[in-house]
């Protein structure tokens, strides 16, 4: 319960904040990830069936949803953080290269390691929720048995390693200096974390919430992530909740930024919407709306409160281009 | 989205810079970056002329050497355009301008003949829509008269129904008309289209050669029409070149935010380490032509002409004058020193990539998932790229680039990003 560790510290010492308090956030929340991937491991090895994997399916994609803004350090290595859960998916990558595989008998399933370099679409929490839920995927039986136990022993084995490696880039974030090639001063380490809320927030405005709202006249809600499970608002909420907590380890008190995640938050545990499937309908697109102005200005928050606090502002990353 | 990059040494003594250098001021320094990107456009301009007569020699007499001509010019105009991709994320007049020119990925079926299964982007109603066969098109609820296709039935189709994949101008829109569609998946060969293609009657493959003939041309004149409005953007007065230079600090973090945004978001990542992590031959850049070596190259050479102030024309000249690079050594010689090796490093890896390609295994074929000296070799391109990104960001920060100068400019391009 990294959120109640981390009230805890605040109501005790409200100034302790900086980049080792933002770690302490960090790290907790990969263990768990391991955790939980490991326990839907279990689970898929002892019974493949689908419908008696969903809840540890759901409890930890719980866990990356709360984390996966998050893209420096060991989620950067060998494409995890795109494996992880590979979205948007626009040209259906995922399942093309799923079809291949269980074309050739899901070959590619007996081998870990050459599973663990098969396309990023295909792996994953995206690559798993269309085996344990309703998709377009076809296939007999037990090779689809196979890919599902391949599938969920490879996210143990990505959340086993990110954990397992995190705490060697935490390191780097709380000790800049000379030899530390990643970040050379104190700054250079609040900014690259400053950049990730900054391009976490951006990225939740535009593609979690952007993506299903497409335009009023054409609203796009087969675009929302995560629909076949069902998790489209729950992985915003999610998100927003990791993302608060970071930003509030990063710089405290920063009561701006605190309550436009509150209020965030608010909206979206009260939007009753969980594919966010109301972006077609004018009432209830109109919350949708308003929940991601409400991001929106989370965003501005931290921009306008955490940033100067710093003395930073945003970074290149990974979403500059196109 | 794009992130306005300024690490702000707040305690700096912002001195005049000319004091500290003695040779370079930041007035000079963006000058002769408009100088080199009017030039690189100009270049772009003059080799598209060239593709443009090449294309109409192929029209007129179609053949495997009016063919190859054509394709030749295409690859040769390729060069001094992608290097003017460093001039892109810096600069809002190319940005709001660059779909027209070199949008991609595309869902070609928009504009000819496809294999059956070709991918297509979710939900586009006109991926198959194939303008070559169809004279008569329906896009939506409106109908698009199409007897000719001229100019402006290009423009009319580009990114037609709001999808950005329906590219029906640029560079990979008459890339796809000369190569066709690449089918060898990440086996060897690149698209095959035949010259006869474009034959009259009889010989005619692929049906409706005439107007495919009609399409190359508009898009090719299109192009050059597009680039001339480019180059005169950059020319004395114009308006990318007023940009810059009439604030130089701005004209500075144009330099820095083009080169940072184009090394990592947009090639190490869009255009490199996703194709990569897919194995996916459909998200090669330049996937008819099989020439993606050839366009990162340049694209890593732009950024690195941006810094050191020079630029190579294909004619053999050399444009040269106060670089960035300059105005970095002057407050901080390691920053300098080690951004121009990374920049080096980059061009060593894209070099290596380059030669791989040329030298036989074609990019689609590094993409192939287990063939490991393929991937590693586009992984050391993503990597110099990724790295080069961590000292452009400090060279932000060592030119104490004005804050307050770049949040006004993110709130002009985000008027909705007023907190309340």
């Amino acid at each position: 319960m990294a959120r109640i560790a981390l009230i805890l510290t605040l109501l005790a010492s409200p100034a302790a904040a900086d980049v080792a308090q933002a770690v302490d956030v960090i790290t907790p929340a990969y263990a768990a990830l391991a955790d939980s991937a490991a326990d839907l491991a279990r689970a898929a090895a002892a019974d493949c069936a689908p419908e008696g994997l969903r809840p540890a399916f759901q409890a930890a994609w719980d866990d990356w949803a709360r984390i996966d803004f998050l893209r420096l350090g060991p989620v950067e290595t060998d494409g995890r953080a795109l494996a992880m859960a590979f979205w948007p998916d626009p040209k259906g990558s995922g399942l093309r290269a799923q079809q291949a595989a269980l074309a050739e008998g899901a070959a590619v399933a007996s081998d870990p390691d050459r599973f663990a370099r098969a396309s990023v679409a295909m792996r994953g929490f995206a690559g798993l929720e269309r085996l344990l839920y309703p998709s377009p995927l076809q296939g007999a039986e037990a090779e689809l048995c196979l890919l599902t136990r391949a599938t969920a022993a490879d996210l143990a084995r990505m959340g086993a390693d990110i954990a397992a490696e995190w705490p060697a880039h935490a390191e780097l974030l709380t000790h800049p200096g000379e030899g530390n090639a990643a970040y050379l001063t104190p700054t250079e380490a609040r900014q690259a974390l400053y950049t990730q809320l900054v391009t976490g927030l951006s990225a939740l405005e535009k593609n979690r919430l952007g993506r299903p709202l497409g335009t009023f006249d054409k609203p796009r809600p087969d675009r929302a992530e995560a629909v076949a499970a069902g998790r489209s608002l729950r992985n915003v909420v999610q998100s927003l909740t990791g993302m608060r907590d970071l930003a509030l380890a990063l710089h405290s008190p920063a009561p701006q930024t605190q309550a436009a995640f509150d209020r965030a938050l608010d909206l979206a545990e009260r939007l009753d919407d969980p594919v966010l499937a109301g972006v077609a309908d004018p009432q209830r697109r109109l919350k949708v709306e308003i929940l991601q102005q409400a991001v929106n200005s989370a965003k501005v928050a931290v921009e306008t409160e955490i940033g100067p606090a710093l003395g930073v502002s945003a970074g290149f990353n990974a979403q500059d281009g196109d | 989205m794009r992130l306005t990059p300024s690490l702000v040494a707040l305690t700096l003594t912002v001195s005049p810079l000319a004091a500290v250098a003695g040779l370079v001021t930041p007035d000079a320094v963006v000058a002769h970056y408009a100088d080199i990107a009017a030039a690189a456009y100009d270049d772009s301009v003059t080799t598209a002329q060239a593709l443009q007569q090449a294309v109409a020699a192929l029209v007129a007499q179609p053949s495997e050497a009016t063919l190859g001509a054509a394709r030749s010019a295409w690859t040769a105009a390729r060069v001094p355009y992608q290097q003017t991709e460093a001039f892109r994320f810096g600069n809002p007049i190319v940005d709001d301008w660059e779909g027209r020119v070199n949008a991609w990925p595309l869902d070609e079926g928009l504009i000819d003949y496809v294999a059956e299964g070709t991918p297509s982007a979710e939900d586009n109603e006109l991926a198959q829509l194939n303008v070559i066969a169809n004279p008569d098109l329906k896009i939506g609820a409106d109908t698009l008269d199409a007897a000719t296709i001229t100019p402006d039935t290009i423009r009319a189709l580009h990114e037609a129904g709001g999808i950005e994949a329906n590219v029906a101008s640029g560079y990979h829109a008459i890339e796809f008309l000369l190569w066709g569609q690449d089918l060898n998946g990440t086996g060897p060969g690149a698209g095959n289209r035949p010259h006869t293609d474009y034959a009259r009657g009889a010989d005619c493959t692929g049906g409706n050669c005439d107007r495919r003939a009609q399409y190359l041309t508009a898009a090719t004149d299109l192009l050059v029409a597009d680039l001339q409005e480019m180059a005169a953007n950059w020319a004395p007065g114009g308006a990318a070149r007023e940009a810059v230079t009439e604030n130089p600090q701005a004209g500075l973090n144009a330099m820095l935010t083009g080169m940072g945004s184009l090394s990592y978001g947009e090639q190490a990542g869009e255009r490199m380490k996703l194709g990569l992590m897919l194995n996916d031959p459909e998200e090669e850049h330049d996937c008819f032509s099989d020439q993606t070596h050839l366009s990162h190259y340049y694209d890593g050479l732009g950024i690195r002409n941006v810094y050191l102030g020079s630029y190579a024309r294909p004619d053999g000249s050399t444009v040269e004058g106060p670089s960035l690079s300059a105005l970095v050594a002057a407050r901080d010689p390691a920053v300098d020193q080690a951004l121009r090796a990374d920049l080096d490093a980059t061009m060593a890896a894209l070099g290596k990539l380059r030669d791989t390609a040329e030298g036989g295994m074609a990019y689609d074929q590094m993409l192939a998932p287990g063939n490991d000296a393929g991937n590693a070799a586009i992984t050391a391109g993503i990597d110099a790229l990724v790295a080069q990104t961590r000292n452009i960001e400090r060279a932000v920060a060592v030119l104490g680039l004005d804050k307050i100068a770049f949040e006004g400019s993110d709130s002009l391009d985000n008027p909705d990003a007023v907190f309340q």
